[in-house]
């Protein structure tokens, strides 16, 4: 059932006559004070008095930014981090090979648009309106970058898609310390939204489940959010944002400006073994991690440095002056200044050439636990040519690490994210859609 | 004023409902409501009436102490109600006493106010007991009747008839598909089949005024009502109705919600396509 208590409201009032005389006085009391300074808009603008239902001041420079859609891979991987993120799984229902080239090039469209804007259609009123117009009627690109895996159960349920699953693309294993929930696990399909602002991902998410309602339905999703710094003042790199238990998060992470770098570590290349319609594609591990922030917050600081192998203030590692120093633990074979179950050391050996993954993790906060405990955690993910190599070694290493006590993975999924659109005929995924008319080809 | 006037004020309609004859069309579409509209009005009429008669049984059996006859009487009593629910909710004192969840109250199973079917429902599986139950089955009888009585003297506005096509969707989409409607006995499926019949019912009514103009729409809704129905009738039990809700494949559930989330955005612009407000 469903209560029509509104039904009969009258429509919401217009504006006060009251208030809009006062703010029109204030606006000349704004002018007159800054008589001279009229001449530069934004001067005038920023003398207007505030009210409390006033919209935070947007930055024209970040939401008018765009991350590039059209490349040989696709964006919100190896592309700058922006300060919100959004990982939405789905279950998709797809009667064949048509279906899912249709999914594919109208999730394009639907790509396109909303990561480089444009104004929404304008409909007929008497029809639902185009777009759910929490942004307005003009989209800001907002640095908006929407990333789609495909799931190992996307390749299983579908015989025509038979030998064209990445080899190494398995629904994901319980590790020992997970428990995990079914309601949060795994997907047919992932869609990543990172931008500046989390409205931007919330608007995005809302314009595809409404253009895509009869191929996607959602399964799981957790956003989050990494905290801003201000950058240093000499122009030196940034620090990496901080986790949910007060420590920088990413500072081993690969250059993502490296492209070589990027090439062996992060992307398919050709001769791996991959299909071929995989190369420039990656795998995605996504991992709901929960923290317990509480009994973090009451662990004496040297146990807790002692247990990450990095100092709290500034990220640096133990023994050591900077967050991104070079540095190995040949000197300390023992553990003695960096224990040797921290988990820097068990991630990353520093004995093994470079960390074969990218990391793009946000901090999630999603209310109150049952027990009276706040419901925060890392939404993790990574990205890997490899996925044995990258997220799944890497966590085998970690497995019976200190940090155990203080963290609990609920959730998350593996996903194969196809190469990019490369241009604006191309959609992402494909390569994946010719695979199947040249295996077609093959067995007639 | 008139339907075709208000639509020509609007610069964009002209867009819409490009050529010269569109306009014409809008204003033979608001006469043409009215059959369909009487047609509808009879079958609310007739499943009202249902209802009634149904729950006159229902009620006869917990006062009996039948548990297993009330047990068996629930599901089919309820679906003429799940079939009319768009009307029968313009009434939302009764929707609520007839057929709120105990989710709608802060405490739950035990908050007093709960009443109607599902606190019968949660009597009968629950404490599997029909002992106790006399007052809300009087109370529900009593409010059935009410009903019956107001929808048969209600001028039904067109937009709320055209419009319950989606609305039974969101019904759906919103409580049906999660097995939170029918929690204790599991017959969700009974209500799922009553809600997309009184959706294609209203849709099959209204169906022939856009035939002509939009065929791909017809054709889509059409395929979807079909597929949905296909998947219900693998869940038909013998005896008639429908097996438990927990039955219901996690991948056959995938494709309902699919379904029903498309034919709610498709049947949102039904309303608008036949040029009402």
């Amino acid at each position: 059932m469903d209560r029509k208590t509104d039904r009969m409201k009258p429509p919401a009032g217009r504006s006060c006559p009251m208030a809009n005389r006062r703010q029109v006085l204030a606006g000349f009391g704004a002018a007159g004070a800054g008589g001279v300074l009229l001449a530069s808009g934004t001067a005038a603008r920023a003398e207007a008095p505030a009210h409390v239902t006033d919209a935070p001041a947007a930055d024209a420079n970040t939401s008018r930014r765009s991350t590039p859609f059209h490349g040989a891979h696709q964006a919100g991987v190896a592309t700058p981090r922006p300060a919100n993120g959004l990982l939405a799984s789905f279950n998709t229902v797809l009667t064949g090979p048509e279906d899912m080239e249709d999914l594919f090039r109208r999730l394009t469209a639907r790509i396109v648009f909303l990561t480089q804007g444009g104004s929404v259609p304008e409909l007929d009123p008497k029809m639902p309106p185009a777009d759910s117009g929490l942004l307005g009627f003009k989209i800001e690109p907002d640095n908006l970058a929407i990333t789609m895996g495909l799931g190992s159960s996307f390749f299983d349920k579908h015989d025509w898609l038979d030998g064209l699953k990445p080899k190494a693309l398995i629904r994901m294993e319980q590790f020992p310390n997970d428990a995990l929930r079914s309601e949060l696990c795994h997907g047919d399909l992932s869609l990543q939204f990172n931008a500046n602002l989390q409205d931007t991902n919330i608007h995005a998410l809302r314009d595809i489940v409404k253009n895509l309602s009869e191929y996607l339905v959602l399964k799981w999703m957790q956003d989050g959010n990494v905290p801003p710094e201000i950058p240093p003042a000499d122009g030196s790199r940034a620090p990496s944002a901080r986790n949910f238990l007060g420590f920088r998060d990413g500072s081993a992470n690969p250059d993502s400006t490296d492209a070589a770098l990027m090439d062996r570590i992060v992307w398919i290349g050709p001769e791996t073994g991959e299909p071929d319609w995989a190369v420039d594609g990656t795998y995605q591990a996504v991992r709901i991690i929960r923290n317990f922030v509480e009994r973090w917050d009451r662990t004496p600081l040297q146990e807790q440095e002692a247990i990450f192998g990095r100092k709290k203030a500034d990220g640096a590692p133990l023994g050591g002056n900077h967050e991104y120093e070079d540095f190995d633990y040949s000197g300390d074979p023992d553990g003695a200044v960096t224990p040797l179950d921290a988990h820097i050391r068990l991630a990353n050996p520093r004995d093994m050439g470079e960390l074969p993954f990218l990391r793009r993790a946000f901090n999630y906060s999603n209310g109150v636990e049952k027990n009276g405990q706040i419901d925060q955690g890392l939404l993790f993910v990574s990205y890997q040519a490899d996925l044995y190599a990258g997220f799944i070694s890497i966590q085998n290493r970690l497995n019976g690490e200190p940090l155990e006590e203080y963290i609990k993975p609920i959730g998350g999924g593996y996903f194969f994210v196809p190469p990019g659109a490369r241009d604006t005929g191309d959609y992402v995924g494909r390569t994946l859609v010719e695979a199947i008319s040249k295996t077609a080809t093959t067995h007639t | 004023m008139g339907v075709s006037h208000k639509l020509a004020t609007t610069a964009l309609a002209g867009l819409l409902l490009a050529g010269a004859g569109s306009f014409a069309q809008a204003q033979d579409a608001s006469l043409d409501l009215v059959g369909p509209l009487a047609e509808y009005k009879i079958y609310v009429a007739e499943n009202t009436a249902e209802l009634v008669k149904d729950t006159q049984e229902f009620v006869a059996a917990i006062k009996a102490g039948d548990l297993e006859k009330a047990k068996s009487l629930f599901a089919p009593t309820r679906t003429s109600y799940e079939a009319v629910e768009p009307i029968a909710e313009l009434f939302s004192d009764l929707d609520v006493s007839i057929d709120a969840r105990a989710d709608d109250y802060e405490k739950a199973e035990a908050d007093p106010a709960f009443v109607g079917f599902h606190r019968i429902e949660y009597g009968l599986w629950e404490d599997g007991t029909t002992d106790g139950l006399d007052e809300y089955a009087d109370k529900l009888l009593a409010d059935v009747t009410d009903l019956n009585n107001r929808i048969n003297q209600l001028t039904f506005p067109p937009e709320v008839v055209v419009g319950g096509a989606a609305v039974l969707m969101e019904e759906v989409a919103a409580t049906k598909i999660s097995g939170e409607e029918d929690r204790y006995s599991r017959t969700d499926l009974w209500d799922f089949e009553a809600n997309f019949a009184g959706s294609e019912k209203i849709f099959d009514l209204f169906k022939p005024l856009i035939a002509e103009k939009d065929p791909e729409f017809v054709a889509s809704v059409q395929a979807n009502f079909k597929t949905v129905d296909d998947i219900l009738a693998n869940y038909e039990a013998e005896g008639g109705g429908y097996v438990s809700y927990l039955e219901l494949s996690d991948d056959d559930r995938t494709v309902l919600s699919a379904k029903v989330n498309t034919l709610a955005e498709d049947l949102s612009t039904l309303r608008g396509k036949l040029g009402l407000n």
